[in-house]
């Protein structure tokens, strides 16, 4: 059957193509325009085989030249171009989960932030072993910020959030020794293995990828993910629109755009401000209106059900409507375009953070105890920018579909519970789910993840998959620009649910639920383990026997990188849609395609065939089946 | 352990590969051209002609629809295929039993069995179904743990309004254990084997075409129709075997739970495939499954309370004692009362209670209903004395017709033993009023005569109420109003009907009067019963107003642009599928034969009333053909665009003696003709009922005034 509710990538391309012509008009640069420029790209650097980690070189390997200054050869070279890669993405992940933690340790029943979802919280402590009776519950987020504080750095032991996957799993990484100690530990490790003069065999440098990785899915990720919850409230399911039909002509448009809550969140408390609103309307606009880009939409989305203007490689557009008030950012997959192309628009360009400091943009640092006059000032500059609008620039494509998000664990299990049935069934736990997967209404399950790259064309391997695999009856849950992908062609409607297979279709119509599940932003793949490891619990079965695969088919970062080692070190098969830089070697890639599956059950698969794709991923999920004998 | 969709999907081969093997059989005994006819349908194999459109009127198209069958069997581990393939059990399963048909019409006589049920019968539940009174439908498969059991869990189902459909040897215990079945009291003991289940989901796709207008082939409409508006579900006893588990299969595509305690190779399906080993929770966990709640109100009776006994009769021999206004006085009657008249719950028994009297007495009965409401209108009296019927009846034991001054109440033994008693008699009336009036009744007391003094004395008063009430309802007519009312109670299961009801022409269903319709919007004012205002007419002579097209097009969402009150052939009105009767067009003599639900005999149509009702429903207009209820007939405004009841040629004598008196009046008063009910002629002065040139010939014999009429096309 066709899927003729969603938006289709010639009605994309349309809109981009009105977008662009807009760009021509006031010249602006474009990613577009900037990819043909940059192609074609250096052959060296995009199979891994270039090492400039000492001043000795640059080194490139080639046929003539096969080893480095230093005799590295080729092999040690793209894997230690490998593990930086993924030292960067785990840094990152991490670096944002930490700030999340700052932000916990400062909340107070009357600042800027406060506890909204104390249970969650109690729940942590009490895992942590955090004595909460008769305790102020400021004072336990003030321990449990302090504990987590301390996983990036503690001397001793490994990460507490490991204890929360089934032992078999924490076993594997044991004996693998890649259970992963301090967070920022595996990052500096890695950075100390890939020095001048360290490591260069293959092995130990796809090993350390795993732990450097497992350190941010199960540390700085986790950790990001469970206090957004406790400071902003766990993800329950709500509905929202998304792309880039949200922008309203007639309103003030900000937009946020990067990753962390803390910022987005205060910009949207005080966007509802009736003064805030008040100013507005004195300046001529109906209201403001708050869009979401990034990931940052997938937080303000499923907290709030702010619009989602679009993904990754949907920053400039937002700009190119001629309509956008102000672009608000915190941190990472940020352009730094966005400063010059602002210019050529009315559109304020505003940094946030000390992280992320871009050339052409207003500057306001954003801090804790300051947060709340810092998001006032920036919506006042939004509202006071509206009459600067150039009237003849303003094109918003009348695009935008329906979208039902925030599928937390919790709200997951909520939804399941739904399902069960009180004279027979526990509530609470993924055994509607198991069930359904074993008696085969379900196959599988894909984790879509990871971004947008330009080498792949946009959103359309995420939908092409995600469409294909519905059809075979095989839920998909997403973050990230994927989720976004799906959300903005209507995959996130519950009314897409028609076109899946029977089983799924039946399974969506029971539990209400839309067909692809949203469950955050790129720091809430952390949910999605948490879910396998309840899902293989409450199974009796081991994470890597679940019909489960994970996808990353237009990834772009080094998180996505760090992302894919956490994901097949806990077990589930990864399959990319573009290749890590890493085609340089075939031990390498033996090791990353093959080699792992030895040592956690679970290892990549590269391909960047759109069929093969969704072909390999079913034929993984029935395999799995066929093993389980179900 | 085997895999749940291999089980279908074998169970599946097999039934298909048993309706071979029956059409071998009835294709070598009456050959390939032998009729194939299920009675008393318009939906000749029904399940086949649901999900793939096919027609089958002879053994060669038994084989042919064996052919579709296999192509939907497909060996594929998805549920798409598994769907496929549990309808298409129910499909083979059908063949099977359409092949007892040929050769017979009643291969199930002499049997306990029920096997094909009519469209009447399909009809009769659609009012029960919308109103909630029959909550679900329960399909139980094979041998309860023990007879006792499965007497419980029969009654058990039977005491919450639930339709009981039995299969296999749960029959046997039931037999056994002398529990008493049939259509009336809900309980059905469809047949031995499970391709019987057939029969059900027929019932169930008839219910779609003929409510839902859902037309056929169109298995997506069908799916949907099923899963959102039949509150059906399977209960199956181990041993489940693989052809169980392939109907399985297709109940659950049909969106209907199977719950079983069967633990042998059988897989949970959340909502949908559910094992409870412990029986005795069958009935909590079935209802939980299909989001079944039912409506209790408590009533302090010894007896059970449940629509599923309103259909019960109780015998001379099984009589405790009998109440019979035809012998003795009595009556019933509602007045509303000022508040200090009445005390709220206060039960009076003037007169010899039941067991002082010996088993058998014919005794007097007069049912005195008095309440008191901030927002009573005495128009609502009658509305809540009419339904006394449906109150008493729905006690088990206790049988109740009629009405006003002609009533007749049998109290059996086994109620009477159990401690029943003339105060609860009061119980059951005191609890239904102020629970389903609790809007407009604040108070309520219930005084039940049976001293024959009283009852003589009060009967005469309680008759010049209803002289009153007749004289009011007289003067009630479409001019002397100023609202009609919308009734949208069936949109449940008919989503694009809309009956617009006036003093003169009442609901289709027969239940809803304009006076009943009043007291919905006035229970529940954003009800289904709403206000239709009528001051903007189009045309006087069809009963067209701007304002009825406006409220049809708005409750109909969109589905229907307008209808005229009193044409048939003009816009007529739709119907839901659960009417009374059925009008339709007989076009050698330009007149109009009505046939009525329980009528099972031919028409001069050359239809039976199941054909002709398939003409319409579903909110469907067909002009020339509409449903209606049996007390419009007598209405001057009944085929009044048309020329008024002058045009009816044809009704069966149970319909004419229902209408007689009130049409007589009607067509001495419209044409000065006596008797005219005798002018129209009926099955018995026909010696073929079907043949419209004998019809011509009667009403000419007759004198018919339709003869003097303009041909009407």
């Amino acid at each position: 059957m066709s899927w003729e509710l969603l938006i289709s990538p010639e009605e994309v391309d349309k809109a981009n193509q009105e977008l662009l012509q807009t760009a021509e008009k006031v010249g602006a640069d474009t990613w577009q325009q900037r990819v043909a420029n940059q192609t074609p790209h250096c052959g060296f650097g995009e199979s891994g085989t270039c090492c400039r980690i000492c001043s000795m070189g640059p080194c490139r390997i080639s046929k003539k030249a096969p080893r480095g200054i230093c005799g590295c050869d080729i092999h040690g070279i793209v894997a230690r171009n490998y593990l930086r890669f993924t030292a960067g993405g785990s840094a990152t992940h991490s670096d944002h989960g930490r700030s999340i933690a700052h932000t916990l340790y400062n909340a107070s029943p009357d600042g800027n932030y406060k506890v909204t979802d104390s249970e969650k919280l109690l729940r942590i402590a009490k895992e942590w072993g955090i004595e909460t009776e008769n305790k102020d519950i400021y004072d336990v987020a003030h321990e449990v910020a302090l504990v987590g504080l301390n996983e990036y750095g503690k001397p001793f032991g490994n990460l507490l959030f490991t204890q929360r996957a089934p032992k078999a799993r924490q076993a594997i990484w044991e004996s693998q020794d890649i259970l992963p100690r301090a967070i920022d530990r595996e990052v500096s490790q890695a950075m100390h293995m890939t020095h001048m003069g360290c490591s260069s065999d293959p092995e130990a440098l796809v090993r350390q990828p795993l732990r450097a990785g497992l350190s941010d899915g199960w540390g700085g990720s986790m950790m990001g993910t469970e206090f957004s919850d406790i400071l902003f409230g766990t993800p329950r399911p709500i509905d929202t629109e998304a792309n880039i039909g949200v922008l309203e002509e007639d309103m003030v448009n900000i937009i946020v755009h990067g990753h962390d809550p803390s910022l987005s969140e205060m910009i949207v408390f005080y966007a509802n401000d009736p003064e805030m609103i008040a100013y507005a309307k004195e300046q001529g606009a109906k209201g403001i209106n708050i869009a979401g880009v990034c990931c940052t939409s997938n937080e303000v989305a499923m907290r709030h059900g702010i619009p989602m203007a679009g993904n990754f490689l949907a920053q400039e557009n937002v700009v190119l409507t001629g309509a956008c008030e102000a672009i608000v950012v915190d941190v990472q997959c940020i352009f730094p375009a966005l400063g010059p192309l602002s210019k050529c628009f009315h559109t304020k360009f505003i940094t946030t953070s000390p992280i992320a400091r871009i050339p052409d943009s207003d500057f306001i640092e954003f801090k804790e105890e300051t947060a709340a006059e810092n998001a006032k000032a920036i919506v006042k500059m939004a509202i006071e920018n509206f009459k600067n609008r150039k009237p003849e620039l303003v094109h918003i494509p009348k695009q935008k579909s329906k979208a039902t998000v925030g599928y937390s664990v919790e709200a997951i299990k909520k939804c399941l519970d739904g399902v069960t049935n009180s004279h027979v069934d526990e509530l609470g736990t993924m055994k509607p789910l198991v069930d359904a997967v074993k008696s085969g209404v379900i196959r599988g399950a894909v984790a879509m993840v990871g971004c947008n790259n330009p080498k792949v064309r946009q959103d359309v391997y995420h939908i092409e998959l995600m469409k294909k695999l519905l059809e075979n009856d095989i839920l998909v849950v997403v973050t990230g620009c994927s989720a976004q992908a799906a959300a903005k062609v209507g995959l996130m409607d519950k009314e897409a649910a028609k076109y899946c297979g029977e089983g799924l279709k039946r399974v969506c119509r029971l539990v209400g639920i839309p067909p692809v599940l949203h469950m955050g932003s790129c720091v809430d793949i952390s949910r999605m383990m948490v879910l396998a490891s309840d899902i293989a619990k409450d199974w009796g079965i081991e994470i890597s026997e679940i019909p489960l695969v994970g996808c990353a088919p237009e990834w772009m970062s080094e998180k996505a990188v760090s992302i894919g080692n956490y994901v097949v070190a806990t077990g589930i098969d990864t399959f990319l849609g573009v290749d890590p830089y890493t085609k340089g070697s075939e031990q390498v890639k033996g090791f990353l395609q093959s080699g792992l599956k030895r040592w956690v059950g679970a290892n990549f698969i590269v391909n960047q065939d759109l069929d093969m794709l969704s072909t390999m991923m079913i034929e993984h999920i029935e395999e799995k089946r066929e093993a389980l004998g179900i | 352990m085997k895999r749940l969709f291999d089980r279908v999907l074998d169970g599946s081969s097999e039934m298909m590969v048993r309706a071979e093997r029956s059409i071998d059989e009835v294709e070598a005994k009456y050959g390939l051209d032998a009729p194939v006819l299920l009675p008393e349908t318009a939906y000749n194999c029904a399940v086949n002609l649901a999900y793939k459109g096919t027609k089958i009127s002879t053994v060669a198209d038994l084989r042919n629809a064996l052919d579709v069958i296999e192509g939907m069997i497909k060996k594929r581990q998805n549920t798409t295929a598994i769907f496929n393939a549990g309808i298409a059990t129910a499909m083979s399963a059908e063949l099977i039993e359409a092949c007892k048909y040929v050769g017979t019409a009643t291969p199930y006589e002499g049997t306990p069995y029920h096997g094909h049920f009519s469209d009447a019968e399909v009809r009769e539940l659609g009012v029960p179904l919308v109103t909630g009174d029959i909550p679900g439908f329960v399909v139980i498969i094979d041998e309860a743990p023990s007879d006792e059991e499965a007497v419980e869990l029969i009654k058990g189902y039977q005491s919450r309004g639930i339709f009981v459909f039995l299969i296999g040897k749960i029959i046997d215990q039931a037999l056994r254990m002398g529990v008493n079945m049939g259509f009336p009291v809900r309980v059905v003991a469809v047949g031995q084997d499970i391709w019987s289940v057939s029969h059900i989901v027929s019932f169930c796709d008839r219910a779609a075409m003929i409510f839902g207008a859902i037309e056929p082939g169109d298995w997506d409409g069908f799916q949907e129709y099923t899963f959102v508006r039949l509150r059906a579900f399977v209960n199956a006893f181990k041993p489940v075997r693989d052809m169980t588990v392939a109907c399985g299969g297709g109940a659950i595509a049909l969106g209907f739970p199977v719950i079983t305690n069967d633990t042998e190779d059988m897989w949970k399906v959340p909502k949908s495939l559910i094992i409870q080993e412990n029986t005795k929770d069958f009935i909590e966990t079935s209802l939980e499954a299909r989001d079944i709640k039912i409506k209790v109100t408590n009533i302090d009776i010894p007896i059970a309370y449940s629509s599923a006994f309103e259909g019960e009769i109780v015998r001379k021999k099984d009589m405790q004692v009998d109440f019979d206004t035809s012998r003795v006085d009595g009556f019933e009657l509602v007045r509303s009362c000022a508040i200090n008249e009445v005390e709220d719950h206060k039960i009076t028994v003037v007169g010899p209670d039941i067991d002082e009297v010996e088993p058998g007495s014919v005794m007097n009965l007069g049912v005195l209903v008095e309440v008191y409401g901030k927002n009573f209108q005495s128009d609502f009296e009658p509305v809540i004395e009419r339904k006394f019927h449906e109150f008493i009846n729905k006690a088990e034991g206790i049988m109740h017709t009629g009405q006003r001054d002609i009533i007749r109440v049998r109290i059996n033994k086994s109620a009477f033993d159990a401690g029943f008693r003339m105060k609860h008699y009061g119980e059951i009336l005191y609890a239904k009023v102020k629970n389903e009036y609790e809007k407009v009744v604040d108070k309520c007391q219930v005084t039940i005569f049976t001293d024959p003094e009283q009852c003589k004395e009060l009967r005469a008063a309680a008759n010049v109420k209803y002289d009153e009430r007749d004289a009011r309802l007289a003067n009630l007519t479409d001019e002397s109003v100023d609202q009609f009312y919308t009734c949208i109670l069936c949109q449940a299961f008919s989503p694009s009907h809309v009956c617009i009801v006036t003093p003169e022409r009442l609901g289709l269903c027969g239940a809803v009067s304009w006076l009943d319709a009043k007291a919905t919007n006035e229970l529940d004012p954003t009800g289904p019963c709403q206000i239709v205002t009528k001051e903007k007419m189009i045309d006087e002579r069809t009963g067209a107003y701007e304002d009825v097209n406006e409220a049809v097009r708005e409750y109909s969402h969109g589905a229907l642009e307008q209808v005229t009150l009193y044409s048939i052939l003009e816009d007529p009105m739709t119907s839901c599928g659960c009417f009374e009767c059925i009008c339709g067009i007989e076009p050698m003599t330009s007149g109009f034969a009505i046939v009525n639900r329980e009528h099972t005999g031919m028409t001069p149509l050359g239809m039976t009333f199941s054909e002709m009702a398939s003409m319409t429903g579903g909110g469907i207009q067909t002009p020339g053909y509409m449903g209606h209820g049996k007390h419009f007939i007598a209405s001057k405004k009944f085929l009044k665009a048309e020329g008024g009841v002058a045009r009816l040629v044809w009704m069966p004598t149970a319909l004419k003696d229902v209408v007689r008196k009130k049409l007589d009046k009607t067509a001495m008063e419209l044409y000065g003709i006596e008797n005219f009910t005798d002018m129209i002629a009926d099955e018995t002065v026909m010696n073929d009922p079907g043949d419209p040139a004998e019809l011509m010939e009667y009403l000419a014999s007759v004198g018919h005034p339709v003869l003097e009429m303009e041909p009407l096309l």
